[in-house]
């Protein structure tokens, strides 16, 4: 019987415990999934309900009853400790968690297991910003429904001052100086616009982008080129239009320091320290592990050995320090199984980067200022399946050859970046890339396929932003036929 | 009304080109929308079934 633990019920560890319970019978292996609350949520939906187009209840359920229907246990709690090689009592590898449920609140248990896939995603790093935490003054953000419930609060606060005749500012986009999901504040950026001029309140509003990028339209992965109108240009192009076309002003390649209720401090390349004001603010915060420690049998702290310094996963990636010109998609894993215990994989934001995708740089005081690399809901989600498959394989055969394969650096991704909600009056840009990670040797002229990487704006990508939503949720819930849904 | 370009003379804000109403058009007209879902939709699938082996 093989027992498998899943961290994480979000993209990449719902989708992972979803295929295992699929390619698995369930009378002779078990199938464990942990994570601090028992709902799934749709994250891309939080730009909606964060202008208050849709209700946190319409992008998330409970995944207890689905999971009791699939044979999963579900333990509410979150993990703290790991253990591969398990200690004088058990004998198998076993992770420390904490529940978080009401009923055994604090309580610590070891859970054992023989496969262990850490999806626990990013710590949303607030801390590292000071002032940044969302519910602080005029501070919004919709990195979780609960955040973005929020953020449609104190907007409508600012809606209805401008209604009154106020003036307000908007600042959205990067909280801290290597924050990345570039993409999420520029869809919440656009949306808030839209939702402002559709009550007619332009004249009151000012709407500043404040980003990290070097220049617009880099979202992490340094940029895009995309064949349009007879030319192959750069989103930076694409980007900026977008916000000339809505009269949205920007501030690029800042490091937001610090905020209060009322003024942002950042630095910028030029190491100058600068401020900005605002009324309302949605900036991404930056990511990082959630702190997790690693033993061995003895007892001997090794968390070097399963984590890098950023608190992430550490997977067969390349890690070797080397210059920006040295990149190769090579550098970047394919299996999401860590090197020094075969049985445990991170698939999603858990797993650490061999580097960024964006070429860093340092401000002239020596402050990095640059965008991390995103792993968008679609890489994430394959990565849960080629994970889920290669455990399924390898149960089965007792074979441990990994057959599955998904480097970023092949395969592609779709990003739908909403810029206002409605089935006629909507619109949204279609992004797609490939692959994620610029491929310079197999694509020497623009990094990347010319033929399949693309962003079009139209009333028809919002008519997909809002398809996905539907098929997406369909997908997570297992109605029948989910499998056929692609990640 | 105040002239955009007059405003931004010389800002990054300044250059970047805009969509004439051509454009507008095209991204707003159900007719054009309709078959340009079609094609983004076979475009997104072509990424998808690739995605990984
Ligand atoms: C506002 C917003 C909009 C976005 N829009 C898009 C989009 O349009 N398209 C797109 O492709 N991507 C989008 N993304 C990115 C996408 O949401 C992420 O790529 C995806 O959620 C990553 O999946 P994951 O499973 O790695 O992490 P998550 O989905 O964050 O899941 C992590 C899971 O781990 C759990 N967990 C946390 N700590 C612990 C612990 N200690 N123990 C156990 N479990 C734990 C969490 O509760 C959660 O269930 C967006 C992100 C944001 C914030």
């Amino acid at each position: 019987m093989a027992n498998i633990v899943v961290l994480g019920a979000g993209v990449a560890g719902h989708t992972a415990a979803a295929y295992l319970q699929k390619g698995l019978n369930k009378k002779d292996h078990k199938i464990t999934v942990i994570s601090p609350t028992p709902t799934y949520q749709w994250i891309p939906s939080n730009i909606w309900v964060g202008v208050g187009r849709m209700t946190p209840e319409e992008i998330k359920f409970d995944l207890r009853p689905l999971y009791k229907k699939w044979g999963i246990e579900f333990i509410q709690a979150k993990a703290q400790s790991f253990f591969p090689e398990g200690d004088d009592q058990i004998k198998t590898g076993f992770v420390e968690v904490e529940y978080t449920n009401e009923e055994h609140k604090g309580v610590k248990r070891k859970v054992a297991y023989d496969y262990l896939i850490n999806a626990t995603g990013p710590k949303l790093n607030f801390e590292a910003t000071e002032g940044l935490l969302p519910g602080n003054g005029n501070i919004a953000s919709v990195c979780t429904f609960g955040h973005a419930s929020h953020a449609w609060e104190l907007f409508q606060e600012k809606l209805d001052k401008m209604k009154k005749g106020e003036k307000q500012t908007f600042v959205i986009g990067t909280g801290h100086p290597t924050a990345t999901c570039q993409g999420a504040a520029f869809e919440y950026i656009l949306n808030v616009d839209f939702e402002i001029k559709k009550r007619g309140l332009e004249k009151q509003a000012e709407v500043i982008w404040i980003t990290n990028e070097y220049e617009l339209g880099d979202f992490g992965m340094g940029g895009a080129f995309i064949a349009k109108g007879g030319f192959i240009s750069n989103t930076k192009l694409f980007a900026e239009s977008y916000f000339v076309e809505r009269n949205i002003t920007w501030i690029k390649r800042a490091g937001v320091k610090k905020l209060d209720d009322h003024k942002i401090y950042y630095e910028n390349l030029d190491g100058e320290y600068l401020e900005q004001a605002y009324d309302f603010a949605m900036l991404i915060p930056g990511f990082s592990g959630h702190g997790f420690k690693a033993f061995d049998k003895t007892g001997a702290d090794i968390s070097e050995k399963l984590f890098a310094p950023s608190g992430l996963m550490k997977v067969d990636a390349d890690y070797t320090p080397k210059p920006f010109e040295q990149w190769s998609i090579k550098d970047w894993p394919e299996t999401y199984q860590n090197p020094s215990y075969p049985n445990i994989f991170a698939p999603g934001i858990a797993f650490a980067p061999p580097h960024s995708i964006s070429k860093p740089m340092t401000s002239k005081n020596g402050t990095p200022i640059f965008a991390s690399a995103p792993r968008t809901g679609m890489p994430s989600g394959v990565m849960g399946k080629v994970t889920a498959d290669n455990i399924i394989h390898w149960v089965k055969t007792a074979d441990p050859t990994i057959k599955h394969k998904a480097s970023m650096g092949k395969m592609g991704a779709a990003c739908i970046v909403s810029a206002g909600y409605g089935m006629r009056k909507g619109t949204a840009a279609t992004m797609t890339v490939s692959p994620v990670v610029p491929d310079w040797e197999k694509f020497p002229e623009w990094g990347r396929d010319i033929k399949t990487t693309m962003g079009e704006p139209g009333l028809a990508g919002h008519w997909l932003k809002w398809l996905m939503h539907y098929m997406f949720l369909y997908k997570a819930k297992g109605l029948p036929f989910w499998w056929m849904i692609p990640e | 009304m105040e002239n955009r370009l007059i405003i931004t003379k010389y800002s990054d804000q300044y250059y970047p080109p805009t969509p004439n109403n051509f454009t507008l058009f095209l991204r707003r007209s159900i007719i054009v929308q309709l078959f340009r879902f079609m094609v983004l939709n076979y475009k997104i699938i072509k990424i998808v079934v690739k995605g990984h082996s």
